[in-house]
């Protein structure tokens, strides 16, 4: 068994060589020509568990806009945040207070060839809406749907206690599922089977493959193909679509946008996010459990100075909620920048000067939101100007997402989180309930008979002029006067794209509409 | 024969040691850093008596000890174990899934995971080390050859550029000017092995430092050793005393940097380069791991890494001890 050198170097030369040429099969993978394919890069995964009501994931709902449809579609345009499109309904009216009508479209198909009728509006509302569903927080509650006939529905609250308004915006959020999938829910995971303008192929990896869908209602798509990317990083996405790789990239960087803007080959769009950024006191704990020391917090905080750092990633609102939702306003009386009244307050709550208080830990995320960190600082200087003793813990995400909401004990570490809230509907409710609304205050957890009464009333309000007065005038005052949460400003979503795409539509909460988009 | 199997039995058992103990370290420290994969499994609105439910299902709850051996039992049978995060499918990274979607047999297997994605990282390490070896050779063997004058002076500075340069910013560099403003090659992601040169080029500018340095400082120290002036004397000729003896003998440093250092860097190298390039391979499946808290992939790509580490040096080491039979490891 002896070996010489020379033979041993020789047969470690051919087990090297052997080595290398074992990776040949991965050569040679290339797409088909002529078609006209789109490479979205996405800031987002997906889950891989086809069921939309199985999860919360941005990057999954931005996905399933592609496959499915929804009964009206919101373009939530500034401005014009209450406009509601026909989308596979054709009408729909308030019957009466608890009853919602919809007319379904005719001769709309599933891309599994299936026709798309009132049993499917039915078994997925129905679906969607049962508590035990993990995504059922973004419905307003369960709901009993009528089938009128095969192309008319009614949706009727009166037994759960809530108006049949609630459904008005929801349903542009909510994707409609072919009632045979419902009844199997293992296939229902497997694939998206949907009516939109894109079907799905395949996963490869990191990569989800869409195809245009011949028999979309709205007209087949000019672009063939779509390949949804998870690319993590934005320098990343930012680098494939300069050398040409991706014709779509997600979430920008303000410094990106800004560099790409000067750019010839490229085109950036800015457009103002259904999310709030807020500065979250954990009220269920000293020293914030006293509203007069939220309110010297507020007064302490100059936002000019946050938005003169943010930039192009930022629009001033004094709202809890983005100005892309039903009944924003600019809430009379919110709280301003104001020194002299917060030092009145804190000497008011029995800490003059800031004196006697404790260490307040600021908890804020890095790589997640533009430019945390840095306003994060910003906040904790103005805030110790005033006399608060800040400690600011920079978090990387896994571990920020950790921090930031209330365990099974009801607290939460820390005594201020940064956190934003995006949702995809022009409902407000979808905001307000998770984070004030005492049942869940998910992060600030606040306890508040008076907020949860006017969240209840506002919801409650028989037609939609009543309840926009409610929200205006009661319910974010309301929530301004009492300070769970300090919403600090609008973001501002940035998307890039090659010079040749055209007619793209970017929703605010993330979505992007191709059906009617061109690859020149 | 019998010195190769005392060999192998001495260095496997010590081997086994390391990785246990580099196993233990890397789950202690995986359950104690901040950071709650449930969280990221079930999503911001999941209840948190649900969560703590989930938690104790996957046994999150148990004592370390206790979980470290349930864990060491399921890797000797060959099982490493679901992904807490990837579908089945394979192809996703992320979380927020509905609690009750939440089954094994809808999550990845690891080894799967890891069987798919080291191609990839095979690939880009091989062409890593080829370039770095045709571009350290050349200049270290001329270097070692001249000690003190202009080539050994070119290596010496070229070495501290290179070894100067991060990859993280070569990386970007790269891409700008080799694909995105010439497009001379295509940059990111995987459609072909030409997706691999930019990102393997990174790597190699990484390692080529260190094997120029090394390559040199062994020929220059072989070049004073007795055998070259007995091989003078004897009559061979120079270029027979190089090819022949002093390359032969320079060699065995260079497995051993191979060994230590460089698969050592290679590891390390392949997480930041496979992210720059959103390349497909295990780097960029244990960075997303680690984004994630998917402690099941972070567990088994580090006892992997070990496990080719610890075999590396061992292979090494008998190489070097069959190539001179007066070294003893």
């Amino acid at each position: 068994m002896d070996q010489t050198r020379r033979q041993f170097l020789g047969s470690a030369s051919a087990v090297a060589a052997a080595g290398l040429s074992v990776s040949s099969p991965l050569t040679g993978r290339a797409y088909a020509q002529g078609k006209k394919t789109v490479v979205l890069a996405s800031m987002g995964p997906v889950t891989g568990n086809w069921d939309p009501t199985s999860h919360t994931t941005l990057g999954q709902l931005s996905f399933e806009s592609f496959i499915f449809s929804h009964l009206t579609r919101s373009p939530m345009q500034e401005g014009k945040a209450d406009e509601i499109q026909p989308d596979l309904a054709t009408s729909w009216k308030l019957i009466d207070p608890n009853t919602l009508e919809f007319v379904l479209r005719k001769g709309v198909k599933f891309h599994d060839g299936k026709e798309f009728t009132a049993e499917d509006v039915k078994a997925t509302m129905q679906y969607a809406s049962q508590s035990s569903r993990p995504a059922a927080a973004w419905y307003p509650g369960p709901v009993d749907v009528e089938i009128v006939d095969p192309y008319t529905v009614r949706l009727h609250t009166e037994k759960y206690g809530y108006p049949a308004s609630a459904y008005w915006f929801v349903a542009s959020f909510l994707p409609m599922l072919s009632a045979k999938d419902v009844a199997d829910p293992k296939t229902l995971e497997k694939r998206p089977n949907g009516t939109g303008p894109f079907k799905y192929i395949e996963t490869d990896g990191d990569r989800n493959i869409i195809r245009a869908n011949d028999d979309y209602y709205g007209g087949r798509p000019k672009i063939d193909e779509v390949v949804y990317a998870y690319v993590p990083d934005s320098n990343t996405r930012v680098l494939g679509l300069l050398n040409g790789q991706y014709q779509i990239i997600e979430r920008l960087e303000p410094e990106q946008y800004q560099t790409l803007a000067k750019n010839p080959d490229v085109v950036v769009h800015r457009g103002l996010s259904t999310e709030n950024k807020y500065l979250h006191f954990r009220c269920n704990k000293p020293p914030f459990d006293d509203v007069r020391i939220r309110q010297a917090a507020c007064h302490a905080i100059d936002r000019q100075q946050i938005l003169a750092l943010m930039g192009d990633a930022a629009q001033p609102s004094s709202c809890y909620v983005s100005p892309m939702k039903w009944g924003f306003i600019d809430i009379p009386g919110y709280p301003d920048f104001n020194p002299e009244l917060s030092q009145k307050l804190l000497a008011d709550a029995g800490f003059p000067g800031g004196k006697g208080l404790p260490e307040l830990e600021y908890i804020t995320s890095i790589g997640f939101y533009a430019k945390t960190k840095e306003y994060g600082e910003l906040i904790a200087a103005m805030l110790g100007e005033q006399g608060f003793n800040v400690k600011l813990s920079v978090l990387e995400p896994a571990a920020w997402e950790q921090a930031i909401y209330r365990r099974a004990d009801g607290q939460g570490p820390g005594h201020m989180c940064d956190v934003g809230w995006i949702t995809g509907s022009p409902e407000p409710d979808l905001v307000l309930r998770p984070n004030w609304d005492s049942k869940a205050a998910l992060i600030c957890g606040v306890n508040d008979p008076e907020i949860d009464a006017v969240l209840d009333k506002e919801r409650n309000a028989a037609t939609p002029d009543e309840r926009i007065k409610i929200l205006q005038t009661e319910t974010f005052p309301m929530i301004a006067k009492k300070v769970p949460s300090f919403s600090l400003f609008s973001a501002v979503n940035f998307h890039g794209m090659s010079k040749n795409m055209k007619g793209v539509y970017f929703f605010p909460n993330g979505p992007i509409d191709l059906s009617k988009a061109e690859l020149t | 024969m019998i010195f190769a199997l005392d060999f192998f039995l001495r260095r496997l058992s010590q081997g086994v040691v390391i990785v246990l103990l580099v196993a233990l370290l890397i789950f202690t420290l995986l359950r104690i850093v901040p950071g709650d994969p449930v969280r990221i499994m079930l999503g911001p609105m999941t209840s948190p008596s649900v969560m703590e439910e989930t938690a104790k299902r996957l046994g999150l709850r148990d004592p370390i000890p206790f979980q470290f051996g349930r864990y060491l039992l399921q890797v000797v049978h060959g099982d490493f174990g679901h992904s807490f995060i990837r579908s089945a499918q394979g192809g996703s990274t992320g979380g927020s899934r509905g609690q009750d979607t939440f089954d094994t047999a809808n999550r990845a297997s690891v080894s799967e995971l890891i069987r798919n994605t080291l191609p990839y990282s095979l690939l880009l390490a091989g062409l890593g080390v080829l370039f770095s070896l045709i571009i350290a050779l050349p200049v270290g063997i001329a270097a070692g050859l001249n000690s003190g004058r202009w080539p050994d002076r070119v290596a010496l500075y070229l070495s501290s550029v290179l070894v100067s340069l991060p990859n993280v910013w070569l990386g970007v560099v790269f891409i700008l000017v080799f694909s995105a403003k010439t497009g001379w090659l295509p940059a990111i992601g995987y459609q072909g092995v030409s997706y691999a040169i930019l990102p393997a080029l990174v790597l190699a500018v990484e390692l080529a430092p260190v094997m120029i340095r090394s390559i040199s400082v062994s020929v220059a120290s072989n070049l004073l050793e007795n055998y070259v002036a007995v091989g003078q004397v004897r009559g061979l000729s120079r270029y027979r005393i190089i090819t022949h003896h002093v390359l032969r003998n320079a060699s065995i440093p260079l497995l051993n940097l191979l060994g230590i250092q460089i698969v050592g860097m290679l590891l390390g190298g392949l997480f930041v380069v496979e992210y720059i390039f959103n390349y497909p391979g295990i780097g960029l499946l244990m960075i997303n791991a680690v984004f994630q808290r998917d402690f099941p992939i972070i567990q088994a790509v580090g006892i992997l890494a070990c496990v080719v580490l610890v075999c590396i040096n061992i292979i090494v080491d008998f190489a070097a001890t069959t190539i001179d039979r007066r070294l003893q490891y």
